[in-house]
Parts: structure tokens; C-alpha cells; sequence
């Protein structure tokens, strides 16, 4: 199977490449995922950089542009993939080396959204109960793995990483908005206030199309929108 | 409310003058059809009567409205630097309000002709 990687070493290389590797098929099992094909090429090649850790879609590390699309190498069944398999790192974000990339603008939008329960009430002897349907609210919404494939496919995010929250921040300001258990609404919605922080989402949905876990960040926007206006009401 | 709610307002202003946009052209577009217009001075008499007159007046400022909120989004999306991103929206601003002017003098002046 052939491949293209994008290669980078900000230390040596003036300017980014594409390495061409070969993986040849006697090495490709049934059933193998993009991650194992990457592993068997940097026994090729050790200087080839990228993430990896739990192997099976919940850590988030080897997020990456594969084919043009963001997604989990560890999940991504190398048979689907159309050759040469060009690989890149997330699409925005400043390279550290070759696939890894550095997430510091995508953590401090997560950091932005408080993504922590604010509850000032005396803290319970057991914990604060809900409701099964209370409860309910939250799926979809806590399962995210900050792996960033969203917000590094969202053109409204690479335009203002500065400014714009970028999905996977605000699918978790909705997660503790939809909190029954959160008091903090009316100052999380302040904060989220301004035509840059929430509003420059204007419903492309790639985040919704690339999200490993199948998750929906434009329809938790959507719902910070239509709460804003209830309460501005 | 306490909150500028500066970002809620020009969506829901987008969204409002997006639903009459599609109105007007909906219902002008089914009422042509149904009864076409064939010279100046039928277009002239149509737009003169009060209801057509006040609606294309509604019509031309809410696609106004509609249109500066879209291009100050996209502005503000792709132009990082403040003096470049002042000097485009003021531009955007004049070219729209002198349109506008023009546009509603225009709709203004067949009325009582």
C-alpha cells in the first residue's frame, strides 16, 4: 500500500514534505486499522512522529487529516482508504513535528467554556442526584475525547482560533448549560456573548461530519443560541 | 436583559429578514405568475398601490439588513487586521445605505404619479 506523510522537523527542514513510504501487502492483515499500517512504517522509518496511546478510539491522540478528512487513525480501517493514503497533520494548528501538532489554541478555548460543574449550594454528604430524564440531557454531549478533529475541520476556527470557541469548546458549554445540577447559566451565557465567541458558527457542520464519536456539536450550538434568546426574552 | 447581546441580535436579525426576504419573493413571484406585468406603466400602477408599495419598501431594507449582516460576517471572518476590517465595513455601510436610498426613492417616487 502507498503513502503520502506529510513530514516536518521545524529543527532540520526549512519548509514541510511529503515522504512517500511503502507498506509492501504481505505486511497488511485483514481487519487492520490505519494506526497499525503508521506503526509498521515508522519501524521503516523511526524519525516519522505522530501520537498514538490507547489504540482504540478513546484517547483522542492520533487524530489527523487522512485523505483530506479528520479522524482517529486507531479506528480507521486501512482498507477504506483511497491510495496513495495522504496523511497530514489537523488542519490549523501549529506543527510541533510531522503529525503532532500543537493543541494549545484548541485547550485554551476548552479552558474558556468552563467546562466544570459550578453548583454554590453546600456541597451534599452523597452526590447531587437527577433525574433520569435530567440526566438524559447529557448523552451525547459528555462523550466527547478532545481529540480536536472537530474544531480543526471548522474553516470558522481557523480563521479566529483566538476568538471563536470552535465546536468541541462549546458541545461542552452546552454540556454543563443542559446541566440540571449547574447554577452558573447566566454568567456561562455572558461569557459566550459577542459576535465572536459562539457566533461565528455559521452551521457548515464539518464538525458534525468528522466527530469520531459520532457526536453533534452544531446541534448543542444551536441550543446555547435559542436558550440566549430565551433568556433575553 | 443584561447582556449585550450584540452576536444574538445580528442573528436573529438575519434569520427575521431571511424569513420576509423568501416571503416577498414567494408571494410577488406566485401573484407575477399569476398576473404578468407587461409594461412600464403596469409596473408603475402595481408598485404605486399601497400594499405592494409599503412591502418592496420593507422588502429593500430588510435585504439591505440582511446583506450587511452576511458581508460584516465574512468580514469579520477573513480580515484580522482592525484598520483594514473599520475601513471595509464603513465601505460595505455607505455602498449599502447609499443603495438603499436610492432604491426606497425610487419605490417612493411612482406614488401618486
Amino acid at each position: 500500500m502507498r503513502f503520502s506523510i506529510y513530514r516536518y522537523n521545524p529543527d532540520t527542514d526549512g519548509k514541510p514534505w511529503m515522504q512517500d513510504f511503502d507498506l509492501p501487502e504481505s505486511e497488511v492483515r485483514p481487519g487492520m486499522m490505519l494506526l497499525d499500517a503508521l506503526l509498521l512504517l515508522k519501524a521503516q522509518d523511526d524519525t516519522l512522529s505522530f501520537r498514538r496511546s490507547c489504540q482504540e478510539g478513546v484517547c483522542g491522540s492520533d487524530a489527523m487529516n487522512i485523505n483530506g478528512r479528520n479522524g482517529l487513525a486507531c479506528i480507521t480501517p486501512l482498507k477504506e482508504l483511497r491510495q496513495p493514503v495522504t496523511l497530514r497533520p489537523l488542519p490549523g494548528m501549529p506543527v510541533v513535528r510531522d503529525l503532532i501538532v500543537d493543541l494549545e489554541p484548541f485547550y485554551q478555548q476548552y479552558r474558556a467554556a468552563r467546562p466544570w460543574l459550578i453548583n454554590e449550594d453546600p456541597e451534599p454528604e452523597v452526590e447531587r442526584l437527577q433525574s433520569p430524564a435530567e440526566r438524559e440531557r447529557l448523552d451525547g454531549l459528555y462523550e466527547c475525547i478532545l481529540c480536536a478533529c472537530c474544531s480543526t475541520s471548522c474553516p470558522s476556527f481557523w480563521w479566529n482560533p483566538d476568538k471563536f470557541l470552535g465546536p468541541a469548546a462549546l458541545l461542552q458549554s452546552w454540556r454543563f448549560l443542559a446541566d440540571s445540577r449547574d447554577q452558573a447559566t447566566d454568567e456561562r451565557l455572558d461569557a459566550l456573548d459577542g459576535p465572536f465567541k459562539l457566533f461565528r458558527c455559521h452551521t457548515i457542520m464539518n464538525c458534525v461530519e468528522v466527530c469520531p464519536k459520532g457526536l453533534n456539536p452544531t446541534r448543542a450550538i444551536g441550543h446555547i443560541k435559542e436558550l440566549m434568546l430565551k433568556r433575553s426574552l | 436583559m443584561s447582556r449585550q447581546a450584540h452576536g444574538l441580535r445580528a442573528w436573529l436579525l438575519q434569520r427575521f429578514t431571511a424569513a420576509y426576504i423568501a416571503l416577498y419573493i414567494l408571494v410577488t413571484g406566485v401573484w407575477f405568475l399569476w398576473q404578468p406585468l407587461h409594461s412600464h406603466a403596469q409596473w408603475q400602477a402595481w408598485l404605486a398601490a399601497p400594499l405592494p408599495n409599503l412591502a418592496t419598501a420593507l422588502f429593500i431594507v430588510t435585504l439591505l439588513i440582511h446583506a450587511w449582516v452576511g458581508v460584516r460576517d465574512v468580514i469579520m471572518d477573513y480580515v484580522r487586521h482592525t484598520g483594514v476590517r473599520v475601513s471595509l465595513m464603513a465601505l460595505v455601510a455607505l455602498v449599502l445605505g447609499g443603495t438603499g436610498l436610492w432604491s426606497l426613492r425610487v419605490v417612493f417616487s411612482v406614488v401618486g404619479q
